[in-house]
């Protein structure tokens, strides 16, 4: 009976090492850092280089686009255009096409690191908030009956 | 209207709450009359909230935007299947839905139990009902549909996005949430055999179906939403690992484990204690799904508002089933006692085993996922969040090892697979699949991931090709038809089984369009018009954009012709549509040119009114539509081992030897007619010296006419009796062979083989391959769409006339071991 439990000890030993061994791995690059714009504005030079995934909000009539390519370059700030403070203002920069969700205004998540003209957004790497059927509580849920 | 609305609602409640305590109460006290009460209340719950749900419905259609829910989303001009639709749209809605649903549901399986599971009903109906109640309560105190503006009303709404005004997006939700309503039946027994300690393997029976079907809804709801993000999103993908996405796959991994481990429970009385497990787990899997996804607990790009009351009424609920089943499981430990062990890992038990770990941990780690970013802040207070290629990496492997084990599971015997069975079952597939990899490296398609795949799906085809050969061969000794019909017989014999071999198949041609999807190729572009550029094999050029507005929206459309091989393939207009009231969303209409063997799927990023110039982003993605129809293929295979098992059985005792081969001939025969006859629609008529052999002087000479095509070149082989390429002196000609060869005397196979004789003994000269030898194998598939249809209608008309007679079919003995696996199981799986 020993031995049976020891070979069962053994086994899951062995599978619980390799899972967590190839989970942390994987982890470690697979995983983004999730931040407002205000977290990582004061001390930017720390996060250059690192995977980002920035939230913010386009700062309403900033986007252009190069006629000729897919280059885009707009801002975005940390507070929706409705508040009185703007919050910290990021420059971004995209090659790509833009989703139909991205506008003035849009709340956007972007994928990308700083770099040295700004913050560089990668390949599809812009996620503009769809309209949802589900949404926002406040809206619909203010009384009771 | 809406007052009503309230009001139904709370009393729903209230019955409800009654339901619940009476059944306990009566079942505990041994009173049939309580235990009755109660269950009239429970179907009364079902009408108050069928009428809650019209009088819903009624607020959509006449537009009384004083109620916030429907001024929210919907408005008059929305087309009326829209409006309806519009129901389960929000939040509030959806709710209410999944309630109506389950008292539907909940309805239904109390009736058909009633009787047979007598001393399970209260508590189901206790447990369905508290579950009800819980929704119920977060609609009167927190969400209510009903809840009207306190100010005056407004007098237009503002409509359901448009991104949701799509077909798919209309019905995706009722399936999905038919799939996981439906999870909450089998829950439901389980609890009930655990409060009442009946055990056995009854409950089981009695959720088989149930978990089926709620599995089947769930698998389409998943279909729909992939369909939906494909086509109308315009990402060229159709899975991004979003929450919302794992959400519905979470309970589907659960519940496909669970359809699997039952069988092991059925047959040999082992892994009780788990299946019970995984049917709380699959429940609570769709509550936690709904929670994830409503409350804001998960960042989502979907904009799922963040609600903390309603987070919290859900931790509640969840925390109450998982506390109240784990220890009723506990408490019911003795009684789960299994009554077998494991024999060999060399066994059909092994198999479904590894199978269930691996969809648990499937389950589990898109889990782990999902709630990464909210764990990480918790731990770390740094918020971490992992994509689609953390994901893609880990469930590659994992979904390998499932396909795999797909082929496995159905080779190996129950207990004990010997040596020489191993050999016996596993040689023909591993030769298919070993050539199929082998292939792959002479193509250089790179064997890791894609290639392997192939492989495996050719393993996997080859298993279930050799099942059912070999099943229908024994059924054709034992019965004396031809293969098809024994084939088909087979199925009816066992429903379950080849039906679940179906899905299999399904799956194969799955995972066969997601290995396709390492070969996608992207490329975005600016196009000015009558610019170029090219896409794989595709070169693409702007002709023209175009600006039109059709009153309810504004469509910019851009023309692009598809060249490849420097001919004119097509031409896409991939647009962009901006509705009235929604122009800060205009939505992508995508250009997709569908083939078997790859999508051209154009997407319109942008525009340049002045100048016509256009954005375009290219995909090209191979084997796409292969996913879209291995689900239509599980969905079939579902429905197979849904079908009621004696109806079935029934009529194919009663059906005439070869008549699948018969209606099978019949089919093709009718199906040959209306395509010829929609061609020769609109042509000239044939001048008179090749018409006379037109007419037919036998009813033998006709049907050769119609199976005989012609050579002629110019009219895509119509049959000969068909073709009126005017004047078509090649099919004169055959018609003239066909009438000689019959004036001789010649029977009908004859015929046709003195036909193909004298043209080079090419069976290119048949409309349709002849029904012998691997020839039969392009009958199968007609064969397996149309006599279930026709079964069906059989079914029925033969036992309107005749009265139920047992079958006296006994199988002759013939002693091989695989006669002696497959009949075992038979009967015991029937």
């Amino acid at each position: 009976m020993t031995h049976r439990y020891i070979k069962i000890g053994a086994t899951v030993l062995v599978l619980g090492l390799a899972f967590s061994g190839m989970l942390w791995s994987t982890l470690r690059e697979g995983t983004e850092y999730f931040k407002n714009i205000d977290e990582v504005i004061a001390n930017q030079q720390e996060w250059q280089g690192k995977k980002l995934q920035l939230h913010g909000y386009v700062v309403p009539g900033t986007w252009v686009k190069n006629t000729k390519s897919l280059e885009y370059k707009f801002k975005v700030q940390n507070n929706p255009a409705r508040h009185e403070a703007t919050g910290g203002i990021v420059e971004a920069s995209y090659t790509g096409i833009l989703p139909d969700t991205f506008k003035d205004e849009a709340e956007v998540v972007l994928k990308g690191q700083f770099g040295p003209n700004g913050f560089q957004v990668e390949k599809d790497g812009v996620m503009a908030k769809c309209p949802s059927k589900y949404e926002a509580a406040s809206k619909s849920a203010t009384s009771g009956s | 209207m809406a007052s009503l609305g309230t009001f139904l609602l709370l009393a729903s409640f209230v019955v409800c709450s009654y339901s619940a305590v009476v059944a306990v109460v009566g079942a505990r006290r041994g009173s049939r009359r309580l235990i009755e009460s109660g269950i009239g209340a429970f179907y009364l719950v079902c009408a108050l909230m069928a009428c809650a749900s019209a009088v819903m419905i009624n607020a959509f259609l006449t537009g009384d935007y004083s109620i916030k829910y429907v001024e929210h989303y919907s408005d008059s001009v929305q087309p009326l299947f829209y409006k309806i639709t519009s129901y389960w749209g929000g939040l509030d809605g959806s709710i209410m839905f999944w309630v109506f649903l389950l008292s539907v549901f909940g309805s239904i399986a109390v009736w058909v139990n009633r009787e047979r599971h007598r001393e399970l009903i209260p508590y189901v109906v206790a447990t369905i009902s508290t579950v009800q109640m819980f929704f119920l309560y977060l609609m009167v105190v927190h969400r209510n549909p009903f809840t009207t503006f306190l100010t005056t009303a407004p007098a237009e709404g503002q409509g359901l996005s448009p991104l949701l005004q799509n077909f798919y997006m209309a019905i995706h939700p009722p399936s999905l949430y038919t799939g996981f309503v439906g999870m909450t039946i089998p829950f439901a027994f389980g609890i009930a055999a655990l409060i009442t300690g009946h055990l056995d393997d009854s409950w089981l029976r009695a959720v088989r179906r149930w978990t089926m079907f709620a599995w089947l809804f769930l698998s389409i709801g998943l279909f729909l939403g992939m369909i939906w993000a494909y086509e109308e999103l315009g990402w060229g993908g159709y899975w991004m690992w979003d929450p919302v996405e794992n959400a519905g796959l979470l309970p589907w991994f659960t519940a496909t484990a669970f359809l699997h481990s039952v069988m092991v429970q059925e047959r040999r009385s082992m892994l009780r204690v788990w299946n019970v497990m995984l049917v709380i787990i699959t429940f609570f899997l769709t509550i936690f799904a709904t929670f994830m996804t409503r409350s804001g607990v998960v960042q989502s790009v979907h904009a799922f508002g963040e609600d903390r009351t309603l987070a919290w009424l859900f931790t509640g609920f969840m925390v109450a089933i998982l506390t109240f089943s784990i220890s009723l499981v506990i408490y019911r430990l003795p009684l789960l006692k299994a009554r077998n062990e494991l024999d060999s890992w060399m066994s059909r038990e092994a198999a479904f085993l590894v199978n269930n770990w691996i969809l648990l941990f499937s389950a589990m780690f898109v889990l782990f996922g999902t709630m990464f970013p909210t764990l990480s802040e918790a731990v770390t207070g740094q918020r971490l969040t992992v994509a689609a290629p953390f994901f893609n990496k880990w469930m590659l492997p994992v979904g390998l090892i499932l396909l795999v084990l797909t082929g496995v599971g159905p080779l190996l015997a129950w207990r004990k697979s010997t040596v020489k069975n191993l050999v016996d079952q596993f040689m023909w597939p591993t030769i298919s699949g070993v050539v199929t990899a082998a292939a792959m490296i002479a193509l250089r398609i790179p064997l890791w991931s894609s290639g392997f795949c192939f492989a495996l799906c050719a393993f996997v085809t080859g298993t279930l090709v050799q099942e059912f050969w070999r099943g229908g061969a024994i059924r054709r000794k034992n019965t004396g038809t031809d293969m098809l019909t024994a084939m088909i017989g087979l199925v009816g014999r066992n429903k379950r089984r080849y039906g679940g071999y179906v899905v299999h198949l399904g799956i194969v041609l799955i995972c066969l369009g997601f290995a396709g999807n390492g070969f996608k190729r992207t490329k975005a572009f600016v196009l000015d018009v009558g610019q170029e550029n090219t896409v794989g094999r595709y070169t693409l050029k702007n002709l023209a954009l175009k600006i039109s507005d059709d009153g309810q929206k504004q469509m910019v459309t851009a023309h692009i012709a598809v060249f490849a091989n420097g001919k004119q393939l097509d031409t896409a207009y991939p647009a962009k549509w901006s509705y009235r009231r929604h122009e800060q969303e205009p939505t992508t209409e995508v250009a997709i040119r569908r083939t078997l063997a790859e999508d051209l799927y154009i997407v319109l990023g942008g525009y340049e009114a002045a100048t016509q110039s256009a954005t375009l982003e290219v995909h090209v993605n191979p084997l796409v539509d292969w996913i879209w129809l291995g689900f239509g293929i599980l969905a079939l295979g579902t429905g197979i081992a849904l079908l009621p098992e004696r109806a079935y059985s029934f009529a194919v005792a009663k059906m005439p030897a070869e008549v699948a081969t018969s209606a099978g001939l019949l089919l093709a025969c009718v199906l040959l007619g209306t395509t010829t006859l929609s061609a020769q629609a609109g042509m000239p008529s044939a001048s008179a010296s090749t018409q006379t052999s037109y007419f037919a002087r036998t009813p033998l000479e006709a049907q050769i006419q119609k199976e005989v095509v012609c050579t002629c070149g110019a009219c895509g082989h119509a049959a000969i009796g068909e073709c009126r390429k005017d004047p078509c002196q090649v099919s004169h000609e055959l018609r003239a062979e066909v009438a000689g060869l019959i004036d001789q005397g010649k029977t009908h196979d004859e015929v046709i083989r003195a036909v193909i004789a004298s043209h080079g003994g090419s069976q290119d000269m048949l409309g349709a391959p002849l029904d012998e030898g691997f020839s039969r194998l392009a009958w199968l598939f007609p064969y397996l769409l149309g006599s279930g249809g026709a079964v069906m209608i059989g079914f029925a008309a033969v036992k309107w006339s005749r009265s139920a007679a047992a079958s006296t079919e006994t199988p002759a003995a013939t002693d091989s071991e695989l006669e002696e696996r497959i009949d075992d199981e038979l009967r015991d799986l029937d």
